[in-house]
């Protein structure tokens, strides 16, 4: 909602700027404007002359296309620029990267591949797509210029920036598509988008013949995606040599992605930075928080004016950091008349209009001739690569960041605070020099730097679990996942794990061959567990609630719990409750919400008064009717089981096992708290999140964490017979370990034969 | 079925007669009859082999009503949190450190690896590449890459045969609370440092025992200079005593008072010593009288009734004026080695009193004839 209304504000800003412009053109000569063509009839006169029709592809040099950027008319649309176009060009022109543009083509004409690394603050991500756009010309050859980002918000919002900075709507020359959002349309020309959805789209077009260049930005964040579109490239561009590809990276390692890509030519483009001054601690710290803390009072109270940085790894960390200092400094002010601070937190979950205030100038001093004022931003790693924040001059780094890590022996995938690389380390600092010479204070010893930092971050693909990625890649039309020739080949357990999983799932057959139902999972944006969830949902009369649930499951917790109210936000929670589980508690809250939803309430209050994310449940939402599409176009039947039957929820229960079956645990002993996950035989607790207040001896459970202890979370209670009738190829008892869990299923299957012996008798 | 107990010669029996039947066998294991109250918990269902006796049909129904009861209870105990976490980080540490491939040798998920040529080692691109040979160096750089991109990890062995490529996932590193990075490792390098001077000292006593009569020797010769040390000093202040007596210096009050600082530093430290256990007893002993709360002095003016009144007729003493000042002639001479210091007072009792400490004789003059030398041994 935020966001729409922004663009609306944004698009009338842009047509009073148009209107300006021509009251402006008018009172200065009123013949000439009536020669023009009019500009709100443009798009229906495809046949406007534009500067561009004397470019020839591949030959185009830097001053032509300046001489094309500077012409009154957009060279791309044939309306008039507008002023605000100008006034943004002149910021353009300023950056690094515009120094050498013709550099760029030079390479750029010489070679298939290229590798370019330009630092956070060059202005590669906006700009170099702009110049290839230049000089592919796409709308003469027909094929897309793709740009990939890691992240949703990054495609969006360069996206936006780029169609301001060529003068066009989103959505028409300049577009983007994400998982669950797609805004381009048949002018589209240049096109923003996730690493994960380029490479959703190569499954139905394993050459990429779209595109006629693929930029691949950030590689240095080495995402599960990007390693895939990497190898995938790679062999692709021995197919067609005509596709360009760029790879971009905005750190100095880029020697590895050159040697992988047949030793690319590689350009550098130096960043706008100035010398950093790196102090470390004389011992290791106790508390790192505390320590942080600390630093960021002391330098508030000792160094010169600037904005400080502050690493830290999550949420409720952050958080926490960010009440103590405020409380502290209020009490500098009191007590030795400090200067104001202002701190902003920022993590991923946050809303977008409140990671939008650290953008916010520093208070002013007090009063005047007062100590000055300044910010303090306390962040997750997003401020690392991503964000670009001009004014900070200290940034404080403990040297933690919370990571995603899969290990396929125990089959947990977690975030963990894990210590960062030296890599990471070195672009936190480099934070710091962005607008003058910066400090950094490294909450370690320079001997623990060195020690015990790894060199670089290990890359996604190593830290996944991968039944999603061979699935895809089973799709892509890789025969040989043995020997496909990644940068950094995972663990071969890793790899083991996931074929098996998906041959349980019947996503793939013992020959390892995509079976049906594996194809169609691989249609769906989601992980093959909860793929197969959805597709075998009809089965048990109940797709629209699985669907529902999927949803619920692929977007972050839609509870919220601050801090300050968490007595009442559970007692919320509580009338969600459903006495068997979290998932048919999420399927209540959010039939409640549309509830409320149709009965014309204020959704947003109603939200916000029952402590549930409106953000979340919103895009939910949209995530549902996507996947609806999806589902109507493989003919997957969407049916409910009457609400008044009292299998309603028990369907739903047996469903949630045709996906996850695997996830199950069993309840140690009558009175215990802890259960033990089948096979994998790991000792685990039920997340205190849960509503579950009675323990049942069988779960099944969304994800097994691990935080200090072991948890899984997103439980529902479940009966064991369904497990051997759901799946009997995962519980053939005989497969099981001698145990407690194999003693239980042998105990079932005698129930049920003697049941069945009874019947039969009868 | 129970190596350690052949079963029992003669048919059924009592408990008394049972334990001492397997008295020769089992007599250092303390097996009673009720011997499930010895251990408990080993006895749950999963392993009745390890204790035969409680499945043994020789139980009878008390005692087996007993195990099963003792045994129920130590079911339903509840864990203690701490059991819990241990069991779980164990159960975690046994998943993680064995390979899937030993672990399930029968996946089929390894099967399908194994038909597309996985033969073990790592994964990616082959390293023979006999059908590609346009980019030799592009294949090698991914291997070359690959090491680049696991780093020196500290604790990772991630080469394998895809060169460079890891062979095992990456494993689970678990920090509890807010720690700083370094404080863990610190900790135990202070803790194998301690360990290491702990067992080089240990080794270094063991290592000679040589050394230790020549310690053991040296120590008793210092204490022995020691004694003889303290005994010159007291030849030295009797001798000057008896000197000073026979010039006829007298003191009115036979009460020694003169300044530290005069007696020779040979024996002053004798002196000074005494001179202050004297004055702590005193102390001591006034305070435990009661009379005089504070030590007293001499005063003039008071006459002999004065002092009875007082209460202080018998404990007039006087101290060197200068026992509590700094001396560092004194502290110079104790800082010598026992040796010297006896060398040295044998010098003064000879030059003072022409005595030889050694010979325990006052020769007539200086050049002590008869005196064998200086030295102890010179007197053997």
């Amino acid at each position: 909602m935020a966001d729409s209304n922004k663009n609306l504000k944004r698009s009338s800003a842009e047509r009073e700027g148009t209107q300006d412009y021509k009251r402006m053109k008018t009172n200065g000569d009123g013949d000439a404007m009536d020669a023009k063509p009019n500009p709100y009839l443009a798009h229906l006169d495809e046949d406007f002359s534009s500067p561009l029709d004397d470019f020839e592809r591949h030959k185009t040099t830097a001053l032509q296309a300046s001489k094309a950027e500077d012409s009154d008319n957009n060279p791309w649309t044939g309306r008039p620029h507008s002023q605000q176009y100008f006034k943004i060009l002149k910021t353009r022109r300023d950056l690094p990267v515009q120094k050498q543009r013709q550099e760029f083509l030079d390479a750029y004409h010489s070679t298939q591949i290229l590798v370019f690394v330009g630092e956070t603050g060059s202005g590669k991500t906006t700009q170099i797509p702009q110049y290839v756009l230049y000089d592919e010309l796409p709308h003469q050859t027909g094929k897309l210029i793709a740009c990939t980002q890691p992240r949703r918000v990054a495609a969006m919002s360069v996206a936006q920036r780029v169609a301001d900075e060529l003068d066009v709507n989103l959505g028409e020359e300049v577009g983007y598509s994400i998982r669950f959002e797609n805004r381009t349309g048949p002018k589209t020309l240049l096109k923003y988008m996730t690493d994960g959805q380029l490479l959703r789209e190569a499954m139905h077009d394993h050459d990429m013949s779209r595109y006629g260049c693929i930029i691949l930005d950030e590689a240095h964040e080495r995402t599960l995606a990007t390693d895939i579109l990497m190898a995938l490239l790679k062999q692709i561009a021995e197919r067609r040599k005509d596709l360009k590809i760029i790879v971009m990276s905005a750190t100095l390692d880029a020697q590895k992605f050159q040697t992988y890509f047949f030793e690319a030519p590689l350009l550098a483009v130096p960043g706008r930075t100035h010398p950093v001054e790196i102090f470390y601690t004389p011992e290791p710290e106790r508390d790192y928080v505390e320590a942080a803390v600390r630093t960021v009072l002391q330098i508030h109270a000792s160094e010169p004016e600037g904005d400080v940085l502050l690493f830290l790894t999550g949420e409720e960390e952050i958080e926490d950091a960010c009440r103590r200092i405020s409380l502290e400094v209020d009490d500098m002010i009191r007590e030795s008349d400090a200067g104001p601070m202002t701190v902003y937190p920022l993590y991923g979950t946050l809303p977008p209009h409140q990671q939008q205030r650290i953008f916010d100038k520093a208070p002013d001093a007090l009063r005047k001739g007062g100590r000055p004022g300044r910010k303090c931003i306390v962040a997750t790693n997003i401020a690392e690569t991503s964000l670009t924040i001009d004014g900070i001059v200290y940034v404080v780094d403990p040297g933690f960041s919370k990571q995603k890590i899969y290990n396929p022996r125990t089959r947990v995938e977690s975030l963990l605070v894990s210590p960062i690389s030296k890599a990471s380390a070195q672009q936190r600092a480099g934070r710091a020099g962005r607008t003058r010479p910066g400090k950094c204070f490294r909450l370690y010893t320079e001997n623990a730097f060195k020690k015990e930092l790894i060199e670089q971050t290990y890359p996604e693909i190593l830290r996944s679990n991968l039944a999603n990625t061979v699935l895809e890649l089973k799709k892509l039309g890789v025969e040989d996942l043995v020997h496909f020739d990644l940068m950094d080949p995972p663990a071969p357990e890793t790899m083991m794990r996931a074929l098996e999983e998906l041959n349980y799932l019947a996503c793939l057959d013992d020959d390892g061959e995509l079976t049906t139902l594996g194809g169609m999972a691989s249609e769906f944006p989601l992980d093959p567990a909860l793929a197969v969830m959805l597709i075998s949902a009809p089965e048990f009369y109940c797709s629209n609630e699985i669907l529902s649930i999927t949803s619920l499951l692929s977007v972050p917790q839609i509870w919220v719990r601050p801090n300050n109210a968490r007595k009442r936000a559970d007692e919320m929670k509580q009338q969600f409750a459903h006495p068997d589980g979290d998932h048919l508690t999420l399927l209540n809250a959010y039939h409640a919400y549309k509830g409320a939803e149709q009965s014309g309430e204020d959704v947003k209050k109603w939200c916000h008064e029952h402590f549930l994310s409106f953000r979340h449940l919103s895009s939910a939402d949209n995530v549902r009717a996507q996947l609806k599409r999806i589902m109507e176009t493989h003919g997957i039947e969407l049916v409910s089981t009457p609400f008044q039957n009292k299998e309603y929820y028990t369907n739903i229960r047996r469903a949630l096992l045709a996906g996850f079956f695997m996830q199950v645990a069993m309840r140690e002993s009558a009175n215990s708290k802890v259960y033990k996950t089948v096979k994998d035989d790991q000792l685990v607790m039920i997340h205190p999140g849960t509503v579950v207040t009675s323990p049942y001896d069988w779960v099944v459970y969304n994800e097994f964490v691990l935080t200090t202890k072991q948890y899984v979370r997103t439980v529902t209670n479940i009966r064991p017979e369904w497990l051997l009738e759901i799946a009997p190829n995962y519980y053939d008892v005989d497969t099981f370990e001698k145990g407690e869990i194999k003693s239980a299923l042998t105990r079932i299957t005698e129930k049920i034969r003697r049941r069945q012996a009874m019947k039969g008798g009868r | 079925m129970n190596p350690l107990k052949p079963p029992p010669p003669n048919g059924p029996h009592s408990k008394d007669e049972e334990s001492s039947s397997s008295e020769e066998e089992d007599y250092m294991t303390m097996t009673f009859s009720d011997s499930p109250s010895t251990h408990p918990s080993s006895s749950s269902t999963t392993n009745p082999q390890k204790n035969p006796t409680h499945a043994n049909k020789n139980e009878t129904s008390l005692q087996r009503r007993l195990r099963l009861r003792r045994e129920a209870e130590a079911r339903a105990r509840p864990k203690s949190k701490a059991e819990l976490a241990a069991e779980a980080d164990a159960r975690r540490e046994a998943a993680l450190s064995q390979s899937l491939f030993t672990a399930q040798p029968k996946s089929k998920g390894l099967a399908m690896m194994a038909r597309m040529g996985f033969t073990g080692g790592a994964l990616g691109k082959q390293q023979p590449p006999p059908q590609q040979e346009e980019n030799p160096q592009g294949r090698g750089g991914g291997g070359e890459g690959g090491e680049g991109g696991l780093g020196e990890g500290k604790k990772e062995s991630g080469s394998g045969g895809g060169g460079g490529a890891r062979t095992e996932p990456i494993r689970i590193e678990m920090r509890d609370g807010r720690s700083g990075i370094g404080l863990e490792s610190e900790r135990k390098r202070k803790l194998r440092e301690a360990a290491e001077a702990a067992g080089e000292r240990a080794k270094r006593a063991k290592a000679d025992e040589g050394e230790y009569r020549e310690r053991m020797r040296r120590e008793r010769e210092e204490a022995r200079w020691e004694r003889q040390f303290v005994a010159g000093q007291k030849v030295a202040e009797r001798m000057a005593g008896e000197r000073d007596e026979a010039a006829g210096e007298h003191d009115g009050k036979g009460v020694v008072s003169r300044p530290l600082s005069g007696i020779p530093v040979v024996w002053r430290g004798l002196v000074k010593a005494r001179e202050e256990a004297e004055r702590d007893r005193r102390m001591r002993y006034d305070l435990e009288q009661g009379l005089a709360r504070l030590p007293t002095y001499e005063d003039d003016e008071e006459d002999e009734d004065d002092k009875q009144a007082l209460g202080k007729a018998t404990t007039t003493y006087v101290t060197a004026e200068d026992l509590d000042e700094e001396d560092p002639e004194l502290e110079e001479f104790s800082a010598l080695p026992a040796d010297e210091k006896l060398q040295k007072v044998v010098e003064h009792l000879r030059e003072e009193h022409h005595y030889c400490f050694w010979c325990k004789f006052t020769y007539p003059d200086e050049k002590m004839e008869g005196c064998p030398g200086l030295t102890e041994e010179d007197h053997d």
